[in-house]
């Protein structure tokens, strides 16, 4: 899983779900950022990012979820992150992340609870 | 307040009929209002220079009423120029900036484009794209004290074609807000980062730790470590000090691997780090493991010097053992930074991987235990299965032949060997008395022994047919000698070359007290005659144990040859095992073939029951407190 290297974005009504597979660093997170960003300029500002096939994130991937949030709060939207591993949440936790955004177990509860 | 750096933008076309000195003011009010909303968002930690850096441009070229502006943020461990923010939008390429250009750049405040100082001419020449697409006129270094962070080129002013002295100060003002900005975010980047680094050092080290397949182990090693240190690609090695190997155990990501010359190796890919071989002049990745595992000391290979990976920056530690070893070469490779760059490691980074070393040590020792602790388990219960199948192939009780006594004796001392004696009835009256040892230990011993039974017992019955017809002495050697090489062929075909049974067989005829004897390998048997003399059967007409080599060179190295004694009233035959004349007493001294004949002259006119017991006794007593790790067995032949 983690020498895969996709991103896959599943557009509703009123949110967006982006899934990404393998490990987040500069290239993925990049790759994230633009897909994040052009969501948010078209106006879709609740989001939610699917974690479950990236298990292994760095700090540089850190950043960039922070950058996506900083967004979404200039334009009043929502982000939630689902399927995260219990190291990713406790580092969500750590890194703050958590107090700006949803943290869920599961892509459902996760897009409910825009 | 209204935000007036939007409309300012929208009307900069009528800016001379708007461009009272109320709205100059407006204009300044916002600004340092936005200015100290940006800062104190940075200052919360929450925000990053790059996020902010659009703001910052918007509101200086609002503020300062002009169109087109850049800010570009320098980054030292490339030494480079990145475009942050630009008006109008726009990728650019990063700028180099060369050690002599810094220090120029330093040493001014506003460098009017058209014009810049000889000593920038190059630098400007590289900029010319960006100075271009933005319409450039002035650059403005942004520093704090003697640290060079960046730059802010400003396009054509609106209306006027320089700055006036006030708006000049204006500028000064916010660049200086700018380049605090930067140097904030730098800070905060740099404390959230290694808050980030701390904590994954913390909190993978106990998962890791828990891990109990070395598989996993290692896969985990590699990709912590990968995450730690911001880098994309990473490897473990581990060591076999025996044959001073390094052996790949597991690459992230997978290509790395099949990027190498090696890759034909795959994952097995095994570096010999012997002290034969030679070191190339320019150390190569290869020779800087060795040296990492040789020297127990980090070290570094540029990408011109990896012809391991594929031409990365690698970075390599020794990974420690409990015992002060060293158990393998965590290697890290291509530090990333945020827009891709592939930096180089610091000394930080290799305190901290040299830290994460010793934990990912202690996990991979306690995988490996617990992976031996598992197999010890597997083989006990192997062992345990294999002896029972031993237990089962050896007789229970021996039969009675007339005229004679039969005693046998089987003690398990120590791993499962391969010991195994019989005595079988033959349809003609006669008996077939078998002693042999096979090699090994375990299941496969316990099963080449039952191997060796079955073709005995199926030899035996086949003989016995031809034996009818054929009584006399000769034929009775080729039929032995020939069962024989049917053996041989038969265990040959089912174990290795370091499987196979010393083995020897009698022939009884309690009729005409004639024992045939063949000899493969087998310690040969005592013959104590009734006046205490004594032979050892077999001893000069031995062939090769069986199973050792396929029967054509059996035949080219010695044939194996039957021979015959004749026995008399109140001869022994004394079958045994290496067991017996190998076992060891306190002083590591052997019992050797001498006590055994000592022992069996002293209790050779007890009936055989009472020999087995004597000469049990007399190697018990023998052996004392010492441990033994083979087995014991014997088998009495009494004439009576």
């Amino acid at each position: 899983m983690l020498n895969k290297f996709d991103i896959q974005i599943r557009e509703a009504q009123e949110h967006a779900v982006i899934e990404t597979t393998g490990y987040l660093n500069d290239a993925l997170g990049e790759q994230l950022s633009e897909k994040a960003q052009e969501l948010i300029q078209g106006g879709c500002v609740q989001l939610v990012i699917n974690l479950e096939k990236t298990t292994l994130i760095n700090s540089i991937g850190i950043s960039i979820l922070i950058e996506i949030i900083e967004s979404l709060e200039e334009r009043e939207g929502t982000l939630n992150f689902c399927g995260l591993s219990p190291t990713q949440e406790r580092t969500f936790r750590m890194m703050a992340i958590a107090k700006y955004a949803g943290i869920f177990p599961d892509e459902e509860s996760a897009v409910a609870n825009l | 307040m209204k935000d007036p750096s939007k409309p300012l933008g929208d009307s900069l076309g009528t800016h001379k009929t708007q461009n009272t000195a109320e709205q100059t003011m407006e204009r300044l009010i916002f600004s340092l209002s936005e200015l100290e909303h940006l800062g104190q968002t940075l200052i919360s930690g929450h925000s990053n220079f790059n996020h902010s850096s659009k703001t910052y441009l918007r509101i200086t070229l609002g503020t300062l009423q002009i169109r087109r502006g850049a800010i570009l943020r320098y980054h030292s461990t490339g030494q480079n120029l990145d475009v942050v923010a630009a008006t109008p939008e726009e990728v650019f390429s990063p700028i180099s900036v060369e050690a002599d250009e810094l220090e120029a750049l330093l040493k001014h405040s506003f460098i009017d484009n058209t014009d810049p100082p000889k000593s920038l001419k190059q630098f400007f020449a590289r900029s010319a794209k960006l100075s271009e697409a933005i319409d450039i006129r002035l650059w403005v270094p942004l520093k704090i004290q003697d640290e060079f962070l960046g730059m802010i080129g400003l396009g054509k002013f609106l209306a006027r074609d320089a700055l006036e002295a006030w708006e000049k100060e204006l500028l000064t003002t916010l660049t200086h807000q700018i380049s605090i900005a930067i140097a904030y975010s730098q800070m905060v980047e740099g404390i959230q980062s290694e808050k980030f680094r701390l904590f994954m050092l913390a909190e993978s080290a106990p998962q890791i730790c828990q891990l109990l397949q070395p598989e996993d182990a290692a896969e985990q090693v590699v990709q912590q470590a990968v995450s730690l240190l911001d880098a994309n690609a990473g490897a473990l090695m581990l060591t076999h000090t025996e044959q001073q190997e390094l052996e790949m155990r597991y690459a992230f990501p997978e290509t790395l691997i099949e990027n190498t010359a090696s890759q034909d190796n795959g994952n097995g890919l095994v570096i010999s780090y012997g002290e034969d071989t030679p070191v190339s002049e320019e150390p190569t990745s290869v020779d800087v493991l060795k040296s990492v595992v040789k020297e127990g000391i980090p070290g570094h290979c540029l990408p011109k010097s990896d012809t391991l990976f594929g031409g990365k920056n690698l970075m390599a530690v020794p990974i420690p053992g409990r015992d002060g070893d060293i158990l393998g070469v965590l290697i890290v490779g291509d530090k990333e930074e945020r827009g891709g760059r592939i930096t180089p490691f610091t000394d930080e980074d290799v305190v901290l991987l040299d830290s994460f070393a010793k934990q990912a040590g202690v996990a991979i020792e306690n995988a490996q235990l617990h992976q031996e602790a598992l197999e010890a388990r597997q083989l006990q219960a192997e062992m345990e299965e294999a002896r029972k199948i031993q237990v089962n192939l050896i007789p229970e009780t021996l039969p009675d032949i007339p005229g004679y006594e039969v005693a046998g004796h089987y003690e398990p001392r120590g791993p499962v060997g391969g010991d195994y004696y019989d005595c079988l009835p033959l349809s003609t009256g006669h008996w077939g008395l078998a002693i042999a040892d096979v090699s090994g230990k375990g299941m496969q011993a316990a099963l080449l022994m039952a191997t060796l039974r079955a073709g005995l017992i199926s030899e035996l019955s086949r003989a016995e047919s031809i034996e009818q017809e054929t009584l006399n002495q000769s034929s009775l050697y080729t039929e032995i000698a020939n069962m024989a090489m049917i053996l041989n062929s038969l265990l040959y075909a089912s174990g290795t070359e370091e499987k196979y049974a010393t083995f020897f067989y009698s022939h009884l005829n309690p009729e005409t007290d004639v024992l045939t004897t063949l000899n493969a390998g087998h310690n040969p048997p005592l013959l104590i005659k009734k006046d205490g003399t004594y032979k050892w059967l077999g001893e000069d007409v031995g062939g090769i144990p069986l199973g050792m080599f396929p029967n054509d060179m059996v035949s080219s190295i010695a044939d194996y040859e039957a021979e015959h004694v004749q026995l008399a009233s109140g001869d022994v035959v004394v079958y045994y095992t290496d067991g017996v004349t190998e076992t060891v007493n306190v002083e590591d001294d052997y019992y050797e073939e001498e006590r055994l004949v000592e022992a069996s002259q002293a209790c050779k006119d007890e009936p055989a029951e009472g020999i087995r017991k004597y000469l049990h006794n007399a190697v018990m007593e023998f052996q004392g407190e010492a441990d033994q790790f083979d087995d014991l067995t014997l088998l009495i032949l009494r004439k009576q």
